[in-house]
């Protein structure tokens, strides 16, 4: 499997990761320390709790580190948590929708790690 | 030539976000080119600043890291002069938060997700371009040591001040440490160094409550352009008050010159007009502020005609040389014994010139060596007529500057001297001024030594007038002390000056030296100091500087009693 090939079936931005780490090596490398990062799970933990301080910092993370990687999927989830619970802002979604969400996230995250496990794999 | 590009120090840049994929993903970009450092958070952030302060280039921050945000850090760097020069740029995803951390001081923004490779890069050199420009410029634009501006940044801010803020009237003023070359050499360079600090604070101070600038131009000179409200003698005061302050033990005496606010003239001239007050004074201690006026324009020209004028007065033969003669006050009735060369400028346009209005003039330039030299020649030349004539060896002393001990030629032109008129070296003293032991103590020892072992007598002349030490007693190798005669002035009507003379004369006999009085004008000083010991008198009681030919009475006199 090529990493092109990966992101495609993650759902990620292969070409905007390049453009930020220019070698596939380097792409490879980061992707890989995914699957030992604790950033989804930190905001998955934080949704147990609904505490809506814990939620926008963890989302506020990992929309970054996602994004930093071109997983466009998952950083614009992790967006749409840091928006809804961003200090100041108006509640628009209710606790059931957001908890839809984090279940959309916690998917997407199995999806995301089990194609790079794959990819590690071949 | 090496380009200032290749003399770059190694740039250091501070990584911090708590995200370690965020931290590896800029170091991957960063490496290559900077030496990296990582921070998780804050208050790591901060501890790796503090150490590295001086190497930090740039510092990359994330703003929402937990333990410490990166908010904290950029309020706490705002108040911390040392880190407050550590550029910082903000990483973030935020776009809110950029107008509050631009607030407290960050410069530039990298949002995430990350741009593109290259432009993070470029960002990143750019800001460290700018930020090394800065500091480049802000380390040129003040005087490291008092923090003031320096010459070029001061000059062209005053003559912006000149040029846009005319309604501001301001003054200059220029303020100056007496003798500082002495106090360094005899305190030491690192309390000069305290000395200029202290200064350049309290001038900071001062314009702190008044519209102005200032600079340190010369090692001791500092130039002030301000408002002031005319009473230029406070200002002076007040300075010298706080300097007192700081030291008890070491004098530190300042002069200041003024040249006030005048419509249309540039600040370039008024501060040459302020420093040539202020040069006017120099050794002044009675007075120590001078406002330029037109009497100290007149002064002032007249010094430049002086200086341009010297060169014709040695090829015209315009100096005179005056005589005036030392007793020898053990006997009685005094004997004379010995005379000091004087120096006159009889100048064709403005008549007889005082060695007062001339000799500190040239001494301030070194051109006071082709005056030396002139009186030497014509002394050398007296001595060997007067002895000649009658058969009367009468041993005269000359000045020795400091300009003549720096000569290289000083010794072979003296001892060219004594050759070319059959003299012996006992015939002619050599003095020289305590100021010079300040200078270069080392260098003045090795020349007196020398000197002294050819066969010259030294003398020390005008001992108290200045920062004598007992110290520079004890290494002199001289062979007469020539006491000041501010000492002698007051002998007869206070108690403690005739004191300090009992003093040194006790001194000077334990260190096996004679001493002569200087500027004794009344029978009463000669008593006090007959009976106090001294050896020699010289002053208006027994005679004024006289030129050869009157002095010859004297020795025609001489000749009389000594052949009975």
């Amino acid at each position: 499997m090529t990493l092109r090939e990966l992101y495609t079936q993650i759902d990620g931005d292969y070409d905007q990761a390049i453009r930020v780490l220019r070698m596939e090596k380097l792409m490879d490398k980061h992707i890989r320390k995914l699957t030992k990062n604790s950033v989804v799970d930190k905001l998955l933990e934080a949704a147990e709790g609904m505490d809506p301080v814990q939620l926008f910092e963890t989302a506020h993370a990992m929309k970054g580190v996602c994004g930093n990687l071109g997983l466009v999927r998952l950083s614009g989830m992790a967006s749409d948590i840091a928006e809804e619970f961003r200090p100041g802002n108006q509640r628009k979604m209710t606790d059931e929708e957001v908890s839809r969400k984090i279940a959309e996230i916690r998917a997407q995250q199995k999806k995301t790690l089990d194609g790079i496990r794959r990819y590690e794999e071949a | 030539m090496i380009n200032s590009k290749q003399i770059q120090c190694p740039q250091m840049i501070l990584v911090v976000d708590d995200q370690e994929l965020n931290r590896d993903l800029l170091g991957d970009i960063l490496e290559e080119k900077y030496e990296l450092l990582y921070a998780e958070n804050g208050k790591e952030a901060l501890e790796q600043m503090r150490e590295h302060a001086d190497k930090l280039s740039l510092v990359l921050l994330d703003l929402m890291m937990p333990v410490m945000s990166g908010m904290k850090v950029l309020e706490t760097v705002r108040e911390d002069e040392e880190l407050r020069r550590i550029p910082i740029i903000v990483l973030t995803a935020d776009r809110n938060a950029e107008l509050k951390a631009l607030q407290l001081g960050a410069l530039d923004f990298i949002t995430k997700p990350f741009d593109v490779r290259e432009v993070i890069l470029a960002r990143v050199d750019r800001m460290i371009e700018l930020s090394e420009g800065r500091q480049l410029i802000s380390a040129a634009e003040h005087d490291q040591l008092t923090m003031l501006y320096t010459r070029n940044f001061f000059r062209e801010y005053a003559n912006r001040l000149h040029q846009y803020h005319p309604e501001m009237q301001l003054d200059a003023i220029v303020l100056n440490i007496e003798q500082f070359h002495s106090i360094n050499a005899l305190n030491g360079r690192e309390f000069g160094d305290e000395v200029l600090r202290f200064i350049g604070k309290e001038i900071r101070s001062f314009l702190e409550e008044t519209q102005g600038i200032a600079c340190r131009t010369d090692a001791d000179q500092f130039n002030i352009y301000c408002v002031s409200d005319g009473n230029y003698q406070a200002i002076l005061d007040r300075f010298q008050t706080k300097v007192n302050m700081f030291s008890y033990t070491v004098s530190v005496r300042l002069r200041m010159g003024v040249r006030p606010w005048r419509k249309n003239v540039e600040p370039l001239l008024l501060f040459d007009q302020a420093r040539a007050a202020c040069n006017m004074i120099r050794g002044d201690y009675q007075n120590p502020l001078m406002i330029y006026d037109e009497d100290v324009q007149m002064r002032e020209m007249l010094n430049r005609r002086l200086l341009n004028d010297l060169q014709m007065a040695v090829d015209k033969k315009q100096f005179h040389v005056y005589y005036q003669p030392k007793y020898d006050v053990r006997v009685s009735p005094p004997r004379l014994c010995s005379a000091e060369a004087l120096v006159r400028w009889q100048h064709p346009n403005l008549g007889l010139i005082s060695p007062g209005d001339f000799i500190p003039l040239f001494e301030g330039n070194g051109m006071i060596s082709l005056v030396d030299s002139y009186v030497w020649d014509e002394a050398a030349g007296q001595i060997a007529r007067w002895k000649e004539k009658y058969n009367f060896s009468l041993p005269i002393s000359v000045n020795l500057s400091r300009a003549d001990i720096f000569s290289l030629e000083l010794e072979e032109k003296l001892i060219g001297l004594i050759k070319s008129n059959g003299l012996s070296f006992r015939d002619l003293k050599l003095e020289v001024t305590e100021s010079a032991y300040t200078d270069n103590a080392h260098r003045l020892l090795e020349v007196v030594a020398r000197l002294r072992e050819l066969g010259f007598e030294i003398e020390m002349d005008d001992f108290g007038a200045g920062y004598s030490t007992l110290n520079m007693l004890s290494e002199m190798p001289i062979d007469v002390l020539k006491m000041d005669m501010k000492f002698v002035r007051n002998i007869e009507k206070s108690e403690t000056d005739f004191r300090l003379v009992e003093l040194i004369l006790d001194i000077a006999k334990y260190l096996n030296l004679s001493v002569v009085a200087e500027g004794v004008e009344t029978a009463g000083q000669l008593e006090l100091l007959q009976n106090a010991g001294c050896d020699l008198v010289q002053g208006y009681y027994f005679s004024c500087p006289l030129p050869a030919e009157e002095f010859e009475k004297l020795i025609q006199h001489e000749v009389k009693i000594k052949r009975g």
